[in-house]
């Protein structure tokens, strides 16, 4: 019997009502006072996030890597970085994490390693190597030139010269990540043994790092090929084999139509993100209208029933927008990235309170909105205090700033001396750490914290949100998004107000005539449901959820 | 011919619905129940008669949450029985002497019973020998316990959670060490695999009693109140020793002491706040409740004097719900804890959390208030003036006597430590007896009352 189910109930489908936190180990907690955070740092936050209700927790990538791209350059996939601790301390914060039936799970990237990595070194020293292979080689770098290229800011082309190996090599990002060459099938059973390798010491599962892209063909864009999906897929039935309730999802930032063929019909990864939405969401609020997201709501085709979306706001990476239309990019950027340092790539690599000018009504209606839809919400380190970020350091480094625990020195992160720190943690007068920190807003029953805390355990208490269905309604107002979600007994309106004046909107209930409205934060039930449009009146950027329930039950 | 697993699976759900929504030991709002069913089996015995098998009884609510309940049920060709299935009837198995004796045997023999998808797991820390007679043990609420021949008891969890019941922790760690004043730990049975790991009862000693605590305050106020002063004392010193010994072994990852994180405080006043909160939004309009009717605000800011950043002293293992009524008075004259299981209706890993060992000390405070007014509400006697004052500082003298103090801050700390948790005790003994026992709602208003007005 795995250990790692031993504080759990057994329950395949948990990510589907589950609360994610997304954790960058470095920036969360220093255990041992060298300015960085690290392993033990994580564990000793474990009762924070108990309280918060945070159901699993992922991890930035944790293993030993030169550091060039935050870690998702990999030089060795078997140990964790010595800045971060050890194997032991990460089997410790995992079991310690199990015990308050909290999961964890972590980035693997399978495209491609460090070009520090022993298998390249040793890749590139002749090409008769037996790791030779194990990449993508060509005496030409004018191969698959239908393939984009990702970081646009930083690199010409997806192939790069090697004097030492005397090719170019294949990367679809920086020039330092060269892409592993799946079409070998030692490469394929050795990321098969790195899986099991974490499975055993009781991870609950991964966030595949760009899987889209582990195959390439010519005359294709080299992305979501057929045989991803079947490597993706064989993985999963070795997953499944031996280690019960484990979770594997999908970095795929593709359009809906692409996104779904990640979770085959049940059999590939069980979760992807919804990448499509997210910046349709930042859009609706500007332009105060919902069009935006019903629309990739629509085009988004529905999931098999043992699969799940993982909703986000924001994350460790800019703000993509390389799913969106020219013109909607444009307007994205003219809205939230006013100074053109906080354009990078394809994005806006800014955290959810300055990118929302720290308005409180703002943020918790962005909340709302995400904690309706369908899928699992997954939660940015330090969004929930509302952090800002510094767009003057570099890459996306401003948003991976250290956690703000207190007012103290360092933002309470760690008892190192400042310049030791590994990024200088925010210290203006509106995002710095003397303002936004955790242990103010405990004590502060109106703050966003508490807020959120409230929130979150009020979707936990209803698993409609996470397995019900999501049916759109048409207000009569363009500015109001509202949706029914439905699940064995429970019926919830979810009814939200985009703009930042009082609304009035008409909803079209009849099927639910008979029905009242029972607002799900204070019980209070409004009047009953007719036959005729429903008015509801909002305040600015005001929201409602609703149970419906039978009149009789009083 | 249909297993023991399948019968009981099969077991019709109106019939179980009735029976486990009238035990005492259902813990659950019997409104809002959708469904009640036998969703596993574990098997004890599969051939002969009765069958046996530990039934896993799934509570499902209305919002689509559930709780699991253990339910060993015996099968016996013919009518009778709370339910009936395919011919047999079945019936609830700890009220048969013989299989309570069978079921303390496979604890003895540290027995391994492996069924599909999981196993039986009995095990013993030094030998037992199962013997009758067997008897119910009087008054249980969320367990089902019976004595064997006055000198065992098997205690049996009804509730299902995921891991390891922190009695069968603790009690096996108090017992290692040989902490005398609890009733030591001498077997248990476990599950392991599918649906979950699951401790499903223990078996400790039976420990001969002269009185409970609460029995003891009362009748000592009853006969005008100075014999009970000594016996607190002592009391204090007991439970400062126990606090001690859960806090000895910093090896043991799951007993080690361990240094507040710098949120911790906040930890504790944020979850407060939010119940007085919740618990003052739904107050009731009545008159016992008119001394702190509107007062929530006023009670929110005195909770952020009280909860003030200073020192919190060392998590560490401790007993949860610790009140006159857990502890007893034995033939031996001593104090005997029982009933390590931690707060009641709290989810298995919070109670096996780490907290601040003053959390037990105000419990027990709040039980000296609790036997005060008793003595008042239910046989009109009049505490003796500064009975409840006497009681608490020789409580705690004792205490502070013989408790490890790297483990407690030193005052002004520890008062206002002292002064959370019993705020914190108060609102939940509000909450509970608004919910069960309205008369008794005048005793933990007193208690926030006192803690409202009183000076800094």
């Amino acid at each position: 019997m795995s250990e790692a189910g031993h504080w759990f109930e057994s329950d395949p489908l948990w990510f589907k009502h589950a609360v994610f936190y997304e954790i960058h180990v470095r920036g969360f907690f220093d255990g041992n006072a060298d300015g960085m955070g690290d392993l033990r740092g994580v564990t000793d936050k474990l009762d924070y996030l108990e309280w918060l209700g945070i159901d699993c927790i992922w991890l930035l990538p944790m293993y030993p890597s030169p550091l060039r791209d935050g870690g998702y350059d990999i030089a060795d996939f078997y140990d964790i970085h010595p800045d971060y601790g050890t194997v032991e301390d990460f089997r410790a914060f995992v079991d310690a994490a199990h015990q308050r039936q909290i999961r964890v799970i972590a980035d693997l990237v399978m495209n491609h390693t460090s070009s520090d990595h022993p298998w390249f070194q040793e890749a590139r020293s002749s090409p008769e190597s037996p790791k030779r292979d194990w990449y993508v080689w060509s005496d030409t770098d004018d191969g698959y030139p239908d393939a984009r290229v990702i970081f646009v800011d930083t690199e010409p082309s997806n192939w790069t010269w090697d004097p030492l190996a005397g090719q170019y090599y294949w990367h679809r990002f920086f020039s330092h990540q060269p892409d592993l060459n799946y079409e070998n099938p030692e490469v394929q059973d050795e990321m098969l043994r790195v899986l099991r390798f974490w499975l055993d010491l009781g991870i609950d599962g991964f966030r595949l790092d760009a899987v889209p892209y582990l195959y390439e063909d010519e005359g294709t864009n080299c992305e979501n090929l057929p045989r991803t999906h079947e490597y993706l897929k064989r993985v999963r039935e070795e997953v499944d084999a031996s280690y019960p309730d484990r979770v594997l999802l999908a970095e795929a930032n593709q359009w809906p139509e692409d996104v779904v063929e990640y979770f085959g019909e049940g059999d590939e990864c069980h979760m992807a993100f919804q990448f499509p939405i997210m910046p349709r969401m930042f859009m609706s609020l500007r332009r105060e209208d919902a069009t935006p997201m019903y629309e990739i709501l629509e085009r988004t085709p529905s999931l098999p029933d043992n699969c799940q979306w993982g909703l986000f706001l924001r994350n460790h990476d800019e703000l993509t927008l390389e799913m969106v239309t020219d013109d909607e990019r444009d307007y994205m950027y003219a809205e939230y990235a006013k100074d053109p340092r906080m354009k990078l790539n394809l994005g806006i690599r800014r955290r959810l309170a300055p990118l929302l000018d720290n308005g409180r009504d703002e943020i918790e209606l962005m909340h709302a909105i995400l904690f309706s839809l369908p899928g699992s919400p997954v939660l940015y380190y330090g969004d929930e205090i509302g952090m800002g970020d510094n767009v003057f350091l570099g890459d996306r480094d401003g948003v991976r700033t250290p956690m703000h625990w207190t007012g103290d020195r360092n933002g309470g992160f760690s008892t190192a001396d400042f310049a030791q720190l590994y990024l200088p943690p925010l210290m203006d007068p509106v995002y710095g750490y003397a303002a936004v920190n955790v242990e103010a807003q405990l004590r502060t029953p109106t703050s966003l914290l508490r807020w959120l805390h409230r929130f979150v355990e009020l979707r936990k208490q209803h698993p409609v949100f996470g397995l019900g269905t999501y049916e759109p309604l048409e207000p009569s107002n363009p500015r109001i998004f509202a949706h029914v979600r439905r699940w064995e007994e429970e019926i919830v309106l979810c009814v939200h107000n985009l703009a930042r004046t009082a609304q009035a909107a008409e909803l079209d209930l009849a099927e639910f005539d008979g029905l009242v409205p029972e607002e799900m934060f204070g019980q209070t039930r409004f009047p009953p449901i007719g036959e005729l449009p429903y008015l509801l009146t909002f305040g600015a950027r005001g929201f409602y959820w609703f149970r419906l329930v039978e009149e009789a039950a009083a | 011919m249909t297993s023991v697993r399948e019968l009981v699976v099969a077991l019709p759900e109106e019939e179980l619905r009735e029976f486990v929504l009238a035990q005492r030991w259902y813990g659950s709002k019997s409104d809002e129940v959708a469904s009640v069913r036998a969703v596993d089996a574990f098997p004890l015995r599969e051939e002969g008669e009765p069958l046996v098998a530990v039934a896993v009884v799934e509570v499902r609510f209305q919002s689509g949450t559930h709780d699991l309940y253990n339910v060993p049920v015996g099968l016996r060709r013919g009518a009778g029985g709370f339910a009936s299935v395919d011919g047999w009837a079945a019936f609830d198995a700890l009220e048969d002497e013989q299989l309570v004796l069978d079921l303390v045997g496979l604890i003895g023999a540290q027995a391994t019973l492996e069924h599909e998808g999981g196993s039986l797991q009995f095990g013993v820390v030094d030998g037992v020998v199962a013997a009758g007679p067997v008897r119910a043990m009087g008054a249980e609420q969320s367990n089902t316990s019976v004595v064997l021949d006055e000198t065992l008891v098997l205690k049996l969890y009804r509730k299902l959670e995921a891991g390891v019941n922190p009695e069968l922790e603790l009690l096996r760690f108090l017992t290692e060490r040989d902490f005398p004043a609890i009733a030591s730990l001498q077997g248990w049975a476990v599950h392991v695999g599918q649906p979950l790991d699951a401790t499903l009862a223990i078996l400790q000693d039976f420990v001969p009693v002269r009185d409970d605590g609460w029995a003891l305050a009362l009748k000592d106020l009853e006969a005008g109140g100075d014999g009970f002063v000594g016996l607190v004392r002592r009391l204090g010193e007991v439970t400062g020793a126990m606090h001690s010994v859960l806090a000895s072994d910093a090896a043991d990852p799951a007993f080690a002491p361990e240094e507040p994180s710098g949120e911790a405080l906040a930890l504790i006043v944020a979850r407060i706040d939010e119940e007085i909160e919740q618990v003052f939004n739904s107050l009731p309009d009545e008159p016992a409740l008119e001394p702190i009717a509107g007062r929530g605000d006023d009670l929110r800011g005195r909770l952020q004097e009280i909860g003030q950043s200073g020192s919190l002293g060392r998590l560490i293992r401790h007993h949860g719900d610790y009140h006159l009524g857990q502890v007893l008075w034995t033939e031996n004259e001593d104090w005997v804890v029982l009933d390590f299981e931690g707060e009641p209706a709290r989810p298995l890993r919070e109670r096996r959390h780490k907290r601040s060992p003053l959390r037990d000390v105000a419990g027990m405070l709040r039980s000296f208030s609790y036997a005060a007014s008793a003595s008042e509400l239910e046989y009109g006697v009049e505490p003796p003036p500064g009975w409840e004052g006497q009681v608490r500082s020789e409580f705690l003298a004792g205490y502070l006597a013989k408790v490890d103090p790297a483990l407690v801050p030193a005052d002004p700390s520890l008062e206002r430590r002292l002064r959370l948790f019993e705020l914190e005790k108060a609102l939940y003994e509000l909450h509970y007896e608004l919910g069960h026992r309205p008369d008794w709602v005048r005793v933990p208003v007193a208690g926030i009352l006192q803690l409202l007005d009183e000076p800094a």
